[in-house]
């Protein structure tokens, strides 16, 4: 166990830090004016972790087996490159501008007061303390997310090449980087280390949006408090500690990435730099092979920035597209676009890239989950008090409006969009489901919170009247702090379920043992057995072996008819349907939970009970 | 300064909880640890043998009675001690004559007032 742990800890650096840093060696060199010690050590985790997708992607289309050794050599290659190109491009240079004594304005930008130094200390102990503590009964594999995408890092570990999924569910940049640290570490997936990734990507993501808003204000208060409200605020609900626990991997490495694009495309437009725009361009193209949803909500949101920008600025139109495209027409970002096109076109292209794919994320809502969510479901979705700081952010920056400046369309335009894609839909042609969108709101909310916070403090030393603004704002902080933390005491109420998890491991772990893959086929319970997705990782036959009776409301589909099989072999066993299915697909062998499913299949007769536990029961068919 | 500062604390948070999360993931993974249950089942659920075993996951050595019914008739009882964590595998011998028409072959083991009940169906 210490060993594993020991092993999993020193594997982090070697695969989340050391590509990244050589390579923001080889763009920024040691010192630069352009970017701080804070960004630099924010942005190396997500340098290496496309870095690493990247060279896996081309291992694997170079027919080169994907192995631990491999690995371990490609990124000291990857490392040693970076650290060739900083020796020729930034050596002659290192007199002059490294040993600068004078605070550049980047580093200027995250100097901080002894007392934000403490308050920020104090939010982050809090943010991962909340975070421990709640995945601290749920730690256990045995979410349905996660063991669907443990699944395919298996595969990946057991073959030592990328899967075709053959569905556009999966992207491959969700299982790179597990099916990497079980390789190197040797730290098998069904263990803690895929929640923990998940957890130090999710902590990264406070620090990334804590970096826009720290580029777009230019103000160190509402820095200070936005590691408050991304880290503190609503820290177990959804999209935080509960997408730890439920393996949502697109969602939690999409929340980290999309502010670190933003947050390029804004330095590239506002300080007019061709090497922002192209580091953009890298970090985009990595977003999207790691998750479609992510990729397309920041498409919107590019294109929401942009066209409200132009919207703002329409009397001089052509001078700023003008400007653009000089910035865009340099060799560095047109050479990261074509390399991009490179990798897509013959590396490796992802499945949702189908025109079917495609066709079934866009057009008019198809399903009522689709619809849009009501104001007061996007209140539930991303907090009350964060929804009321956002709105007062938006106010806050409408008054103090400068259309030239591109603060204000990246933060308006990227809440309008993430609002009606969430709201409308149908507006904008989005038909993905709304809750599923709306998870990513509290993105621009959160940068909106910082800024409305901070603000309103600044109008607060400004105001004649102290006592009543005091008194204001007193009660706005003691409302965002109650209902911010009121979902943070599920961390110290939930009842774990481990034995659950367990005692479902060990009846897969029989199965496993006791059939023969080649003429025995397993059915389990999805609906009332706790882990069972984790159940395929016994057998890695296939992705959708052992067959899975799956929740209940899937099989009731008006858009396509479903297959009833995996429903009715468990629900009603002795009906004409359920016998034929049995027929027709093989099974024999059916897991179930002993106390539910258990004690109706015992009253049937073409059944022996083989297995039985507290929680779980198997059952053969004569 | 302030900068190393936080990013030191925060690699120094993310180390305290990886371990503590580690180590609590570990220690419950393990099949005993805070954890009372057990597992009877059938050694070869394909063929007609009648070899089962009992895991004793409840946290102590505890004694299991178990019985063989042959047709809902009982043809057999016993018990067994089984470790903390252990596992028992047992061979009933049963004599040639109680398995003559014989249809179902039930075996009950149980432990305090919780039964856990395996069976086969002969065709």
């Amino acid at each position: 166990m210490i060993l594993d742990l020991i092993k999993f800890l020193l594997t982090i650096p070697f695969v989340l830090i050391l590509p990244g840093y050589f390579f923001s060696l080889a763009i920024f060199g040691r010192s630069n004016d352009k970017i701080s010690f804070f960004e630099r050590a924010v942005l190396v985790v997500p340098f290496s972790l496309i870095l690493v997708d990247l060279a896996v992607l081309t291992l694997n289309r170079m027919h080169v087996p994907i192995r631990g050794m491999v690995l371990v050599g490609t990124i000291l290659i990857i490392s040693l490159v970076g650290l060739i190109v900083y020796q020729y491009r930034f050596k002659k240079n290192t007199k002059g501008s490294e040993k600068s004594e004078k605070i550049s304005d980047s580093e200027e930008l995250f100097n901080f007061s002894f007392w934000q130094v403490i308050f920020i200390i104090a939010s982050l102990v809090l943010a991962v303390f909340i975070r421990v503590a709640y995945l601290s009964d749920t730690i256990l594999p045995s979410s349905t997310d996660l063991g669907h995408h443990m699944y395919w890092v298996q595969t990946i570990v057991n073959n030592g090449s990328l899967p075709t999924y053959g569905i556009p569910d999966f992207i491959i940049g969700e299982h790179i980087i597990f099916a990497v640290f079980n390789l190197i570490s040797g730290v098998g997936v069904m263990t803690a280390f895929p929640a923990l990734i998940l957890l130090f990507i999710n902590i990264l993501g406070i620090f990334t949006l804590t970096m826009l808003v720290a580029r777009l204000f230019k103000n160190k208060n509402a820095t200070a408090l936005s590691f408050f409200v991304a880290g503190v605020l609503y820290a177990v609900s959804a999209p935080q500690g509960k997408y730890i626990s439920g393996g949502v991997v697109g969602n939690i490495i999409g929340d980290m990435l999309i502010p670190v694009v933003l947050y390029f495309l804004y330095r590239s437009l506002e300080e007019k730099s061709s090497l922002f725009l192209g580091l953009f361009v890298f970090l985009a193209a990595g977003l999207f092979y790691t998750h479609h949803l992510s990729g397309f909500i920041l498409l919107y949101s590019i294109a929401a920035i942009i066209l409200v920008y132009l919207a703002l600025n329409f009397m001089r139109v052509f001078r700023v597209i003008g400007d653009w495209l000089k910035i865009f027409f340099k060799p560095f970002p047109f050479a990261v676009l074509i390399f991009g096109l490179c990798i897509l076109f013959f590396v490796y292209t992802p499945s949702f890239l189908d025109k079917s794919a495609i066709g079934q994320a866009t057009g008019e809502p198809s399903k009522i989950t689709r619809t849009g969510l009501s104001l007061a479901q996007i209140e539930l979705n991303v907090g009350s008090a964060r929804l009321m700081l956002g709105v007062i952010g938006i106010a806050l920056l409408i008054l103090s409006f400068k259309p030239k400046k591109y603060q204000y369309s990246f933060a308006l335009g990227w809440a309008l969009v993430l609002f009606i894609m969430t709201y409308k839909p149908g507006w904008l042609y989005v038909n993905i489901p709304s809750d599923r969108i709306g998870n990513y709101l509290f993105l621009p909310l959160t940068v909106l919170s910082a800024y409305a916070l901070a603000k309103y403090f600044e109008l607060i030393k400004k105001s004649s009247t102290k006592f009543f603004a005091s008194a204001f704002l007193y009660t706005v902080l003691f409302f965002v702090i109650t209902n911010g933390l009121a979902d943070s005491a599920e961390a110290f109420k939930a009842r774990n379920q481990f034995q659950e998890a367990t005692e479902t491991f060990h009846s897969a772990q029989y199965l496993a043992q006791a059939t023969d893959p080649a003429k025995d086929v397993i059915l389990k319970d999805h609906v009332n057995i706790y882990g069972d997705a984790w159940y395929k990782l016994f057998f890695m036959k296939d992705y959708k072996y052992p067959l899975s009776r799956g929740n209940l409301s899937r099989y009731d589909d008006p858009t396509k008819p479903r297959e009833m099989c995996t429903r009715d072999m468990i629900s009603s066993p002795q009906s004409t349907g359920a016998l034929k299915c049995y027929s027709e697909t093989g099974v024999n062998y059916v897991a179930v939970n002993a106390q539910i499913e258990g004690k109706s299949f015992e009253a049937y007769p073409d059944f022996s009970k083989v297995y039985g536990s507290n929680y779980i029961s198997v059952f053969k068919k004569d | 300064m302030s900068s190393k500062i936080i990013i030191i604390t925060t690699l120094a948070l993310l180390l305290i909880g990886f371990s503590v999360l580690f180590v609590v993931e570990a220690r419950n993974h393990n099949y005993d640890y805070k954890k009372n249950w057990v597992a009877v089942y059938f050694e070869n659920p394909d063929d007609s043998s009648l070899d089962f075993a009992i895991e004793n996951h409840q946290g102590e050595k505890t004694t299991y009675d178990y019985k063989i019914f042959v047709n809902d008739e009982k043809t057999a009882e016993n018990e067994i001690e089984v470790g903390k964590g252990a596992k028992q595998k047992i061979s009933p011998a049963l004599e040639t004559n109680e398995l003559n028409g014989a249809k179902k072959i039930m075996i009950i083991v149980s432990n305090k007032d919780t039964e856990y009940k395996i069976y086969k169906n002969i065709r």
